[in-house]
């Protein structure tokens, strides 16, 4: 049975003057595969931010399960990749390992083999390529075990193979009662898709 | 919550060893400030230059001090990493003060320590170089907790450098008139306690009000 995670009601952005979300409201269950898409500058992103907590509604309210711990539950990637480019990318992920209480079961090595990227574990992330620098975010995600995971644009520079394989490891997530919300510019498959207007 | 400290300690300590010029480019600079005084100055000091000598390196470090405050959130802001410090910290008050202690201990003590060493090989004068060792350590953590605040309110303007040291310079007068005076008092043979404990004061002081000043204004920044 999929309880009830988080609710957004009747939530509004605005930004010098201009509304971005206008009397926004949708709920959130464990177990589910969201996927909010809509047109560049839609509010995707600041919705993301508002549920993960970095941004506050300008009106309405976010409704957390009482269960549910906004430090420890919450994995958020935006559009910045959050690695720190002079440090190698096992630094990075020793970083997101040590600073987490969540720890999975998997390790590092294991996490960068599963998206061929153990080679470059000792490589600092500034020498790495966009795509990669994705990849090595991407490997946060099962590193640590937080219950939701919010990522925007997830897909965005990843070759098929890397998105079947992050699509597998969603998949896996939403299984262990996890929650998982994307945006993208397109409807996806297997995703429950909202759109944004 | 110490966990969380000690991993932003222990994480900015590997980023400063991956890039020594960060500890490298504030020294020379601050010897470039100490050279220029020295050049401007030559001839025109009544008593001799090693008696304003301790002032002068006090003054650079405030200087460097200020150029480096820039740096202490606008990178994490940058590469996003600071969202995650603001999403998982526990008490983001004490990631806070961990990116202060980091910065400080890893850009401003080696800083310290090479002040103290240039003036005791200048003015070899091992009792005012220990003063101004102490009052630099008690002044510089002051300096960047007071810098912090500004640092997170200014963090989402384009080119803040300029403005925060606007900001900062003149809440960091008390500070340099403290540190300064104590080397004054101690080269006359005055007690220089006083300044000692303001000093020490205006440090607990911050250490109370900074990381919740800067905490709103990180999440003021990111919202």
């Amino acid at each position: 049975m999929k309880s009830k995670l988080l609710s957004l009601d009747n939530v509004s952005l605005t930004r010098q003057d201009k509304k971005i979300i206008n009397k926004y409201s949708l709920d959130i269950n464990q177990k589910q595969k969201i996927n909010i898409y809509g047109e560049n500058g839609s509010g995707k992103t600041s919705l993301l931010k508002m549920i993960a907590g970095i941004t506050q509604p300008t009106e309405g309210d976010v409704d957390y399960d009482p269960l549910f711990d906004m430090n420890n539950d919450i994995f958020y990637i935006g559009h910045k990749y959050g690695l720190k480019s002079e440090l190698t990318v096992y630094q990075n992920l020793q970083y997101t390992l040590n600073f987490s209480n969540n720890n999975g079961h998997s390790t590092i090595e294991s996490e960068l083999e599963d998206y061929s990227m153990k080679r470059y574990m000792n490589t600092q992330v500034r020498n790495l390529s966009h795509g990669q620098k994705k990849v090595v975010s991407l490997v946060q995600l099962t590193l640590i075990s937080n219950r939701l995971w919010i990522l925007d644009e997830p897909f965005t520079g990843l070759d098929e193979s890397k998105i079947n394989l992050l699509l597998t490891k969603m998949d896996k997530h939403v299984d262990s009662m996890g929650t998982v919300i994307i945006t993208s510019h397109d409807i996806k498959d297997n995703f429950d898709n909202i759109k944004l207007c | 919550m110490l966990k969380s400290f000690a991993t932003i300690l222990y994480r900015d300590m590997c980023i400063v060893l991956n890039t020594a010029s960060r500890v490298f480019m504030p020294i020379v600079y601050m010897l470039l400030i100490i050279t220029f005084f020295s050049i401007s100055l030559e001839g025109t000091t009544v008593g001799g230059y090693d008696n304003i000598l301790p002032q002068i390196i006090w003054l650079s470090c405030l200087l460097v001090c200020l150029l480096n405050m820039d740096s202490l959130f606008k990178e994490d802001y940058e590469d996003g990493t600071l969202d995650g410090i603001v999403i998982n910290s526990e008490i983001l008050e004490i990631s806070i003060l961990a990116k202060v202690v980091a910065h400080w201990m890893f850009t401003i003590i080696p800083l310290v320590l090479v002040a103290f060493f240039v003036n005791l090989l200048l003015t070899s004068n091992l009792g005012i170089s220990i003063i101004l060792f102490s009052s630099l350590i008690l002044g510089t953590l002051t300096l960047s907790l007071i810098g912090s605040i500004v640092a997170s309110l200014t963090l989402s303007l384009k080119g803040n450098g300029l403005l925060l040291s606007t900001i900062v310079l003149p809440l960091d007068i008390p500070i340099l008139i403290f540190g300064t005076s104590a080397i004054y008092n101690a080269s006359i043979g005055v007690n220089y306690d006083s300044e000692m404990l303001f000093l020490t004061t205006l440090l607990v002081l911050f250490l109370i009000i900074a990381p919740f000043a800067a905490s709103f204004g990180i999440r003021s920044s990111l919202d």
